[in-house]
């Protein structure tokens, strides 16, 4: 499913920069109107999702087993993510091979110019994970089902190890062209992997919105040094 | 099956003298030509070698039957099967984490009955069930040979007539995008053709691509080690193109080009989408064309993938596809034998209708396509200046290894219009075909206009096209046959246009008539080895006005003979015309309007120059490419004569918006610098460079510094203001008064005024002073933003810095800095897992090169975490960076 038509969020954007309210040369807000004006003009979002039942019976409070690919989820705080969960759903999105392209040729010419990209393309494709997930919450809801939020590999306890069975349990590389290192990095590197789980009732306490107090990672966490959080 | 079949006996009536009298036999035939002298050569191409032209593209191929050679050949329909996944899926043999190609050991005879079913159903060629049976994704568990071999036994054991090895990705990305390099990845296809070949097969089928290089590395490899007939076929998404921005344009043109005999397209989508990529495929190939679409689009439900579209709805569309020119027809991705049987139908008792096969100038890129039609009007110009010749800053930048100067003269030529662009790196200290390779594989990751290699040594010409992903243009092969017998080959073999050269033993000759029988004998060459004159580009050598008056004339005159007898596109170095004279611009435009009239199809030249655009912008009218004169008028409606009075004298002193010096000048900051005693009788020019850094204006900075280096020391203004004023910058951003970009942007001003002090105090001032320092993103990591910021930085302050890029072995810093004899490292690394290979090299680092001091950073480190690793400094930021690198170097001197 392709995501069209998305826009950067520029404050978001900004804030990755480490924007705090300094004042903007005009030049450079120039730069950054036209790093914004090119991600959202030249790349577009890949993305794609697949449901997948709980399986109660290989599930616990440190993994959570799918049923259908097999794909094993460790970690205490997927566990509680999709603690009651009947199913989760898979969803990855990735702004393609030509963001790489146009790092490469940015990072070669103006570094400026490549961190303004690097920080509007993440901002993009948050955008089409946003929209992926809300495809995912309308159609839990045209089932029945509520979902709660999106929670990514590298999240938490939940290791990056598992991208690769990830991937496969979505087709993920033949579907959106989205594969991953060996080092369990995901290329191209503007792409987003997640999981929503998706209940029959209300999602339980356990499994809402977590925060960076009770995060075993909030001290080293890449995503808060640049103003991000996991949990949205 | 080993028979190798005569195809001089094979010559159709068509092939005698009159090759062009009966088109209507051979399904693909040479277009239609005005000029039936040379119509004949091209029908040879296709119906043997009885009369010198090309030879049979087909000759010394296994072909299993006289069936599959007329397939070949595009007289036959072939009917290849569908599916083997869906069909494993539905028998529930599909296992999570176990290789389907495994089951040709396990289960062959359920293999064998999926096969046969597609026999059954009409399916005459059947590929083996080994999409995965490459080294890297069996890891191990079988032999690539043994799969073959089992699968290929499987295939023959279900009755097919054809059974084509098959070989899917590698399955891990190439370079750029991975970390695989071309060579590797042409190892694994070649492992695996080899196996093919042993297996028994009767076709290499490449299949599923999406990276064009892939694609190469893998016909490559199948045209080394084997006598097969080649499939290769790519997947496109609904924008058109692979994931990798490969158009089916530029897949048919480059692969068919190479040496694959059927190019196509199979998975992605289904038939009703896949339409537009056949009908580009087959404009572009020149050989038969595959389609095998995907039963629909997927839906994943309930973890099973299921299709949308019947196999009655799916035979109507490649109804379509079929009478468009298709002749190679199957099932990918849902398809089962009841589409096989459609499809068998559909075709049953007809020949493919005739196709005229692409007779365009074509080169690419892995995303782009020049393509200049016979005939047409059009006009690409070749950017001229990634070539050291009088270029001081692009030698040193070559000599110091600095690729990314090459990517900004790409970059600032490709947006001038230049559509090709020439790559030439010859320096006599240079070892050229690593350099060459080198600048042409970095700039492929870059720029996405197709490449012009440029060198007169052929074996730098194979090292940077042989893992070029596109058709790139040669530059060059000229008359002598030693010349021709050494370049050819390598054109041939790697599918590649070139350009003739008319000079030959006896030198350049004076006059067109000389010349044209120069590039006659370069094209008859050409087409000796199986290069079609489409893809030769004549030059007929522009000689100096200011030596060679009279030749002007002739040359132009030449351009015309070449184009109008031989049919082929011609190139000029354009400004070679003027060497010797004044007012080289005047020169240079007028010879090229004169050549474009003359027919001139590629002019190489400067495309930065706004003399050579106006000419084009103007030519561009009256050859009728530019419509309605709309881009012309677009560009000089409001434009001011630059003849007339008084419009000389404001272009002289005319800068772009950017470049305006910022006008009143506000008050000082609080933190401005000391004016030094140096610059004190240039306060004004000093606030104003000041203000421009602090702003992160670069475009300006060059002509600031100019202005400040008449009269001043360069070591006044790199001590007196570029240092200082980092320093502002470094603290405002400590302050949080900056933020990251602004840091940045004042750094790259700063280093627009260092390139000007260096260009002034001349080549040899890159002395380091032994204050050199190793940059590194640390093995398994790809993110190298920071890392980049802390280069420019360092590089700031006057530091050498050797970027080792991203994804660096500890043992290759350990390399380096023995080599180099380097005392301080950087190295980054953004998240947790691959800190564990920060403290691996800092570890070999202290062990093997005692004495190195270390410093990192990046998100995830902290002071303390730092020190845990083993690191000797920690740099939260690049402003930290460079005071740590200042520390270090003040406590511990060159000695």
């Amino acid at each position: 499913m392709d995501a069209e038509g998305l826009r950067v969020d520029r404050a978001e954007a900004l804030r990755y920069l480490g924007y705090e309210g300094q004042d903007m040369d005009a030049d450079l807000e120039r730069r950054f109107d036209e790093a914004v004006a090119a991600c959202e003009r030249d790349l577009r979002a890949r993305c794609v999702h697949a449901v997948f039942p709980v399986d109660p019976v290989r599930s616990d409070a440190d993994r959570v087993t799918l049923a259908g690919c097999g794909l094993v989820l460790e970690g205490r705080d997927i566990a509680r993510h999709l603690d009651g969960a009947c199913e989760a759903a898979l969803m990855a999105c990735t702004l393609g091979a030509e963001s790489e392209r146009a790092l490469r040729l940015r990072a070669a010419t103006s570094p400026t110019d490549a961190l303004l990209y690097d920080a509007a393309a993440s901002a993009l494709v948050e955008a089409a994970a946003d929209a992926e997930e809300a495809r995912i919450v309308s159609d839990a809801a045209a089932r029945g089902l509520r979902a709660n939020f999106r929670f990514s590999p590298g999240f938490g306890d939940l290791p990056l190890a598992v991208q690769p069975a990830f991937l496969a349990a979505l087709d993920a590389p033949r579907r959106i062209g989205l594969s991953v290192t060996s080092a369990n990095l995901l290329v191209p590197a503007k792409s987003v992997t997640a999981v929503v789980g998706l209940f029959a009732g209300e999602p339980p306490a356990g499994s809402a919105r977590s925060t960076c107090a009770s995060c075993g990672l909030a001290e080293s966490c890449p995503l808060r040094s640049q103003g991000r959080t996991c949990h949205g | 099956m080993d028979e190798t079949l005569d195809f001089a006996n094979d010559v159709p009536a068509s092939g005698h003298a009159g090759a062009a009298g009966d088109p209507s036999t051979p399904a693909l035939r040479a277009c239609a030509q005005d000029d039936k002298e040379f119509a004949a050569s091209r029908s040879c191409a296709q119906n043997g070698s009885l009369f010198g032209g090309m030879p049979d593209p087909l000759a010394g191929l296994r072909i299993a039957d006289e069936h599959l050679e007329r397939v070949l050949r595009g007289r036959d329909f072939l009917v290849q099967d569908g599916a083997m996944g869906t069909l494993l899926q539905e028998r529930g043999l599909t296992a999570h984490g176990e290789l389907p190609d495994l089951l040709n050991f396990s289960d062959p005879d359920a293999i064998a009955d999926i096969h046969a079913g597609y026999v059954r159903a009409g399916a005459e060629m059947i590929t083996t069930n080994t999409f995965s049976a490459n080294a890297h994704k069996l890891e191990g568990r079988a032999t690539v040979a043994d799969v073959y071999r089992a699968a290929a036994a499987n295939a023959r054991a279900a009755g097919a007539r054809y059974v084509a090895g098959g070989l899917g990705p590698v399955g891990v990305l190439l370079e750029p995008l991975g970390t695989l390099s071309f060579e590797d990845a042409y190892e694994v296809f070649a492992e695996q053709v080899r196996a093919v070949v042993d297996a028994g097969c009767d076709i290499v089928l490449i299949e599923t691509m999406t990276d064009l290089r892939e694609a190469k590395a893998a016909v490559l490899a199948a045209k080394d080690c084997s006598d097969l007939p080649i499939f290769a076929s790519m997947t496109f998404g609904e924008d058109g193109r692979t994931f990798l921005g490969t158009s089916p344009a530029v897949a048919a043109a480059t692969l068919s080009a190479l040496g694959a005999h059927v190019v196509g397209v199979n998975c992605s989508l289904g038939p009703a989408e896949l339409e537009p990529v056949a009908h580009e495929l087959l404009r572009f190939a020149r050989c038969p064309v595959v389609v095998r679409p995907n039963a629909g689009l997927p839906h994943i439900v309930d973890g099973r993938t299921h299709y949308d579209v019947e196999p009655a709805e799916f035979a109507a569309v490649m109804a379509r596809i079929v009478d468009a020119g298709a002749s190679v027809v199957g099932g990918c991705c849902g398809t089962t034998p009841a589409f096989t049987r459609e499809l068998a139908a559909l075709v049953a008792g007809r020949a493919p209708a005739p196709r005229e096969l692409p007779r365009a100038f074509a080169v690419t890129s892995a995303q782009e396509a020049v393509v200049l039609e016979a005939g047409s009007a059009d006009v690409a110009c070749v950017g001229e200046r990634i070539n050291p010749t009088g270029k001081p800053k692009l030698k040193a930048a070559l000599r110091a290894g600095d690729y990314d100067y090459l990517v900004g003269e790409a970059v600032a030529q490709q947006e001038a219009g230049a559509r090709v662009l020439d790559v030439n790196v010859g320096l006599p200290e240079l070892d050229e075909p690593v350099v060459l390779a080198a600048a042409v594989e970095r700039l492929q990751a870059t720029v996405t206009a197709p490449l012009q290699v440029d060198s007169s040594d052929p074996a730098a010409v194979e090292a940077a096209v042989r893992g070029y992903a596109g058709k790139p243009l040669v530059n060059s092969v000229n008359g002598k046959r030693e010349n021709l017998d050494a370049v050819l080959p390598i054109v041939k073999r790697y599918g590649c246009a070139v350009v003739g050269l008319t000079l030959d033993e006896g030198g350049i000759p004076p006059t067109a008539e000389g010349r044209l029988a120069v590039a006659e004998r370069i094209v008859a060459a050409a087409e000796a080895r199986g290069i079609p004159r489409c893809d030769v580009a004549i030059d007929c050598l522009v000689m100096a006005a200011a030596t060679n008056q009279d030749e002007a004339r002739e040359i132009l005159r030449a351009v015309s003979l070449v184009k109008e007898r031989l049919g082929v596109r011609t190139v000029l170095g354009v400004s070679n015309v003027s060497f010797g004279l004044p007012q080289r611009g005047l020169m240079n435009a007028t010879f090229l309007a004169a050549a474009l009239g003359a027919g001139l199809d590629l002019p190489i030249l400067n495309p930065l120059s706004d003399r050579y655009r106006d000419t084009l912008a103007a030519w561009q009218v009256l050859n009728g490419s530019d419509r309605g004169a709309a881009a012309y008028v677009e560009r000089y409606a409001d434009a001011p004569d630059p003849y007339a009075a008084g419009a000389l004298a404001a272009a002289g002193v005319a800068t772009g918006p950017q470049d305006a010096a910022p006008s009143p000048a506000p008050a000082a900051p609080a933190d401005a610098i000391p004016i030094p005693a140096a610059l004190a009788d240039a306060i004004d020019e000093v606030r104003a460079m000041e203000r421009l850094i602090l702003t992160g204006r670069k475009g300006p900075m060059a002509a600031a510094t100019e202005r400040l280096l008449e009269g001043h020391d360069a070591l006044a203004v790199i001590d007196g203001v570029f240092i200082p004023v980092l320093d502002v910058v470094g603290a405002r951003f400590e302050r949080g008064e900056f933020f990251l970009p602004q840091l940045m942007a004042s750094a790259e001003a700063v280093k627009a005024g260092f390139d000007v002090v260096r260009a002034h105090v001349g080549e040899g001032a890159a002395a380091d002073d032994g204050k050199a320092i190793v940059l590194a993103t640390v093995q398994g990591d790809i993110h190298d933003i920071g890392k980049n910021i802390v280069k420019m930085l360092l590089e700031n302050y006057g530091y050498r810095v050797v970027d080792l890029g991203r994804d660096v072995a500890p043992e290759r810093v350990v390399d380096v800095v023995r080599e180099q004899g380097i005392r301080l490292v950087g190295l980054s690394a953004l998240m947790t897992t691959t800190v564990k290979a920060m403290e691996r090299t800092i570890e070999l680092l202290h062990e093997q090169a005692p004495g190195v001091s270390v410093f990192v950073g990046g998100a995830v480190l902290t002071p303390e975490y730092a020190e845990q690793i083993g690191a000797d400094y920690y740099g939260k930021n690049a402003a930290e960076a460079a005071r740590i690198a200042e520390r270090f170097f003040a406590a511990h001197p060159a000695i």
